[in-house]
């Protein structure tokens, strides 16, 4: 009963979060970053229904978002155009049935296996779509892409979605429902069903399920939330091209996924929020984010490699013992000169990106073309690290003590 | 038509041939690690941008012999400390490694080079035309690929034929454990492997810039068609790996070159449509058109109906 | 009446011969052991029977059809059910969901996408019962993958008996168990398929004795001797061929 109680209240929670987030941060910028996140929320976690929960890893799932944004801006030109006339507030529904067209269609064949062979195929279908889409000129629009306007539908208690902040409450809508299905699929026995075939898809055989109809219908599934998230990019955007189902779309939503942490339903939730906020944030401010998302990518594989998810998650056990506060200092410790070191190499790259001017930090003119400037970074940057390196055992054995649990007697002789 | 024919056939051949240098590392490094490394072919791109930059000092001749061993000390090192550790978490883990690994080599080419294209240039003294068919040249250049690739495939054959190390790789190809139990330094040959193939694609790196131009874009242009290749030839076989090679590079370049379309096919039925069509796309499609898609429909083909490769006898 | 029939069984891997010609009926109701030395192709008759392998020859069929060559899902839903001899769990499952995973075919959920698994109180109910009946009830929670051996092959066959199949076949049940894990999990064996077909395959010949009503013998693919327990130990053919071995072996 008390578990119910909370699960209930962290949907609440949840769904306040999506209502009130554009009541504290209003500006235009940032309604259009909730708008990419509640994309990517629904995108990542419906790539995590392949990657995370079904052992199935894709290079090609944008296919199915983009075959769905395709498809939503067409349906806004019908709208526009009088041929059919409905409410906006449908399209990602459609655009989601379309991603489960594709996905019957595709599935019915790909996912015989997993492994690499599903992985290859995923891969042969993303490039052989986002290829063909310029060829196919009058549905992809070629490398101009498609456009529509959003504004044409009946409008919704007179609403007509003139404003991002509408869309955004729309978009919020579908978030939360995707979400709570999705959640939801994971409670049923085809979701359970997708762990044990992740898990072992021979032994699944053996109680009664075959393990490719199992892959088929989560695969299905994702295909249809993928589409809804390409429905809702287009709501949003209004303008729809080749990229959002090439490899680079793709891509992408592995990443969130991963960086998230593949093992936990918020996994992607935190991938796709950390991951807007960065590009929305980062390339405001340098050119060179890309190449920091790079560096962030792989040692988020390198060092965290079940995610921020599981990173939170790995102090379950202190927190549940009330030792969590213990390992507030050794954090310090350690992250501080870390973070001074990322700091420093953050520095050096812009100061070497952009030759002969200077860039002022702390109150201080550092100048690229000075050689004491350089000098003066790198003993920084070593000094922090090597401060990192001699603080972390220190941290280790913190953690270590503070989520020991003792093991309970059992006879494990 | 003839002459089409062979000019087809011979810049098919260039474009196999080099395509099977990049394939080969891969299917190397596939075959005995099991991870399909995204990131071959921006090694590849490495290769082509160090030899340039070796150019503009030294010349041509050097950057054709320092650059891959660049790549090659760079590969290995990045099995050393970055593969191997996160091996441990798993084949997606690895994957999903190489590929992070492939987006921030990209970025990383940005940064030091800029996002233009280098004007890499073939050396002068193969700046000739090798000969001359029905009045069109074919450069001395293409034909000096050729000849290094070649080379290349014969002599990667007799090392994993016939020397002792290409042996023991063979054997931790398909038995790593027990190569391992015979006392041999497994993680040793892995990272080697993984040196020599990331040098594999160095070479070839440094032989394409000229012709395929040097540019940030030049990996994800290859990137995905190294990988259909090692798939269809099958995973893990040398022999597949190029006779998939010269297939895609023949069927890509005789699809450029003819120029039939829908409508001939059509017309031969004695069919035609009407222009303006919803389906107008479908109508007007030509070879050349479809040429960059074949590939991959070739890729889906194998997988449904031959999941082993042409030659390959591992399912993975 | 006979309920699982297996006719002139062949099975061979590339040119290689592993099962030879194998007939054998198996009675309703009875505890069968398989026996023979390592390598003799136990494992792999299982496999045939069980649809891992696809027979080269000969036919098997469970209550008069033909199961030979189905794949393993459909063998399984006509009420066979196995274990592994190298435990074949699901590592990141807890403990629970291996259990409740075995039983959803058999209790109809087929691969249901709109039942909630916490709302189905028969068969978290029955999820639990198992759990009870193989001691794992305190583990309820644990990720299968890190149990301790002995618990893992409990699970094992935790997960073959819950889909409550009329034909059980186990592979090396209580192999690699202490002495005392081994009487415990024998006599769990004797409860859960009390009613039930048995067939395992073991090489503690006292189990096999204990609880056998009748042993088949094979040896290098074929089956050399089927018979009561008393009349095999009797057997000077199988004196020869297996116990011999066995008893010079240690
Ligand atoms: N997939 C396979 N491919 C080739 N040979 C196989 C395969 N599986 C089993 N074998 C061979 O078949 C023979 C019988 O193996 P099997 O596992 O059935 O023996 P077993 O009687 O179960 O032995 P044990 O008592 O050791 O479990 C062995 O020689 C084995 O090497
Ligand atoms: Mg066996």
């Amino acid at each position: 009963m008390k578990k119910i109680l909370t699960k209930s209240l962290v949907w609440i929670g949840y769904l306040a979060v999506l209502l009130l987030l554009p009541q504290f941060f209003d500006s235009i910028l940032a309604v259009s970053l909730f708008n990419q996140m509640a994309i990517a929320i629904v995108f990542a976690l419906s790539y995590n229904m392949l990657l995370g929960q079904g052992g199935m890893l894709s290079f090609g799932h944008a296919v199915y978002f983009g075959l769905g944004g395709f498809l939503a801006v067409h349906a806004l030109l019908l709208i526009e155009f009088e041929t059919v006339y409905f409410s906006i507030v449908y399209i990602p529904l459609l655009a989601g049935l379309v991603g489960l067209l594709a996905a019957l269609f595709i599935g019915s064949f790909s996912t015989r296996k997993a492994g690499t062979v599903f992985a290859m195929i995923s891969l042969g279908i993303g490039e052989l779509l986002a290829a063909s889409s310029l060829i196919f000129v009058s549905f992809f629009g070629g490398e101009a892409g498609v456009s529509g306007d959003r504004t044409y539908g009946p409008p919704l208690f007179g609403v007509e979605f003139f404003q991002g902040i509408e869309i955004y409450y729309l978009a919020a809508a579908w978030v939360f429902v995707a979400t709570l299905f999705m959640y939801l699929f994971t409670q049923t026995p085809a979701g359970r069903m997708a762990n044990a075939v992740r898990d072992n898809p021979e032994r699944a055989e053996f109680i009664g399920y075959s393990a490719r109809r199992v892959r088929y219908i989560s695969f299905c599934a994702s295909g249809f939330f993928a589409g809804i998230a390409g429905g809702l990019y287009a709501l949003n955007y209004e303008f729809v091209t080749e990229e959002t189902l090439n490899a680079v779309t793709s891509g992408r939503v592995l990443l969130m996924a991963y960086i998230g942490g593949l093992g936990y339903f918020i996994g992607p939730i935190l991938g796709a929020v950390i991951l807007t906020l960065m590009n929305s944030l980062l390339s405001n401010y340098t050119d060179l984010w890309m190449l920091y998302l790079g560096i962030l990518f792989l040692l988020t594989v390198l060092f965290l490699p079940k995610g921020f998810a599981g990173f939170i998650m790995m102090h379950r056990v202190a927190w549940l013992q009330r030792r969590i506060r213990k390992l507030v200092l050794p954090y310090l410790a350690t992250a501080i000169p870390a973070m001074v070191f990322m700091a420093t190499c953050v520095l050096m790259l812009e100061l070497s990106h952009i030759e002969d001017e200077s860039i002022s930090v702390l109150n201080m003119e550092l100048s690229a073309s000075s050689s004491s400037t350089w000098l003066g970074l790198l003993l920084i940057a070593s000094t922090s690290m090597l401060v990192t390196r001699r603080t972390l055992p220190a941290l280790r054995e913190a953690w270590e003590s503070a989520n020991h649990v003792a093991d309970e007697p059992e006879s494990k002789s | 038509m003839f002459e089409v024919l062979v000019f087809a056939t011979l810049n098919g051949l260039v474009t196999g041939l080099l395509l099977f240098m990049l394939a080969s590392g891969l299917t190397l490094i596939f075959s005995m690690m099991g991870v399909l490394n995204f990131a071959h072919a921006s090694f590849y791109m490495l290769g082509a941008y160090f030899a340039y930059s070796i150019s503009l000092y030294l010349g041509f001749w050097p950057g054709l012999l320092i650059a891959p061993l660049l790549v090659g000390l760079l590969g290995a090192l990045i099995e050393r400390y970055g593969l191997r550790r996160v091996h441990q978490h798993g084949h997606v883990a690895e994957l999903v490694f190489t590929f992070g690994l492939a987006f921030l080599i990209d970025e990383a080419v940005q940064f030091f080079w800029g996002p233009d294209t280098k004007n890499y240039q073939s050396p002068d003294v193969l700046d000739f035309p090798l000969f001359t068919l029905f009045g069109q040249e074919f450069s001395a250049y293409r034909g000096f690929m050729i000849g290094i690739s070649v080379l290349i495939f014969i002599g990667l054959y007799r090392l994993l034929t016939r020397s002792r190390v290409g042996i023991i790789i063979q054997a931790a190809i398909t038995h790593p454990h027990t190569v391992a139990n015979l006392g041999h330094n497994v993680p040793l040959i892995f990272m080697a492997v993984f040196g020599v193939g990331s040098a594999l694609a160095g070479v070839a790196g440094v032989i394409a810039g000229p012709v395929l131009t040097t540019f940030p874009g030049m990996a994800t242009v290859l990137g995905s068609i190294v990988f259909v290749i090692v798939v269809i030839g099958g995973l893990g076989s040398l022999a597949g790996a190029l006779i998939a090679s010269l297939l895609i590079g023949l069927l890509q370049s005789y699809a450029i070159a003819s120029n039939l379309g829908v409508a001939d096919l059509l017309n031969l039925f004695g069919l035609e449509f009407s222009r303006d069509h919803l389906l107008t796309d479908l109508w007007t499609l030509t070879l050349p058109q479809i040429a960059p898609i074949l590939p991959y429909l070739l890729l889906i083909l194998v997988l449904i109906f031959r999941p082993t490769g042409l030659l390959g006898n591992r399912e993975q | 009446m006979s309920i699982l029939t297996l006719n002139n069984v062949h099975k061979h891997f590339g040119e290689t011969p592993i099962i030879c010609g194998v007939n054998l009926n198996i009675e309703e109701g009875e505890r069968h052991a398989i026996i023979g030395p390592n390598g003799a192709g136990k494992s792999t008759l299982f496999h045939l029977i069980s649809g891992k392998y696809p027979v080269t020859e000969g036919t098997i069929s469970l209550r008069g059809q033909a199961i030979q060559n189905l794949p393993p899902y459909e063998i399984a839903r006509r009420g066979l059910a196995r274990s592994f001899q190298v435990t074949n769990i699901f590592p990141r499952l807890s403990v629970f969901e291996n259990i409740r995973c075995g039983l959803l075919w058999k209790m109809g959920y087929g691969y249901s996408f709109w039942n909630l698994l916490g709302r189905q109180h028969d068969l978290n109910t029955a999820a639990h019962g198992i759990l009870d009946q193989i001691g794992l009830s305190q583990r309820a929670d644990y990720p299968a993958g890190e149990l301790a051996y002995a618990q893992q092959r409990a699970l094992e066959l935790g997960i073959a008996i819950a889909s409550g199949a009329e034909v059980i076949m186990l592979d090396e049940p209580v192999a690699g168990m202490s002495h005392s894990e081994a009487e415990n999990a024998v006599a769990l064996i004797r409860r859960v398929t009390e009613g039930k077909t048995l067939i395992m395959v073991e090489h503690d010949m006292s189990i096999v004795f204990g609880i056998a009503d009748r042993i088949s013998v094979l040896v290098y693919g074929e089956l050399i001797a089927c018979d009561t327990p008393s009349n095999i130990r009797s057997s000077e053919k199988v004196q020869e061929a297996y116990l011999g071995t066995v008893t010079a072996d240690e």
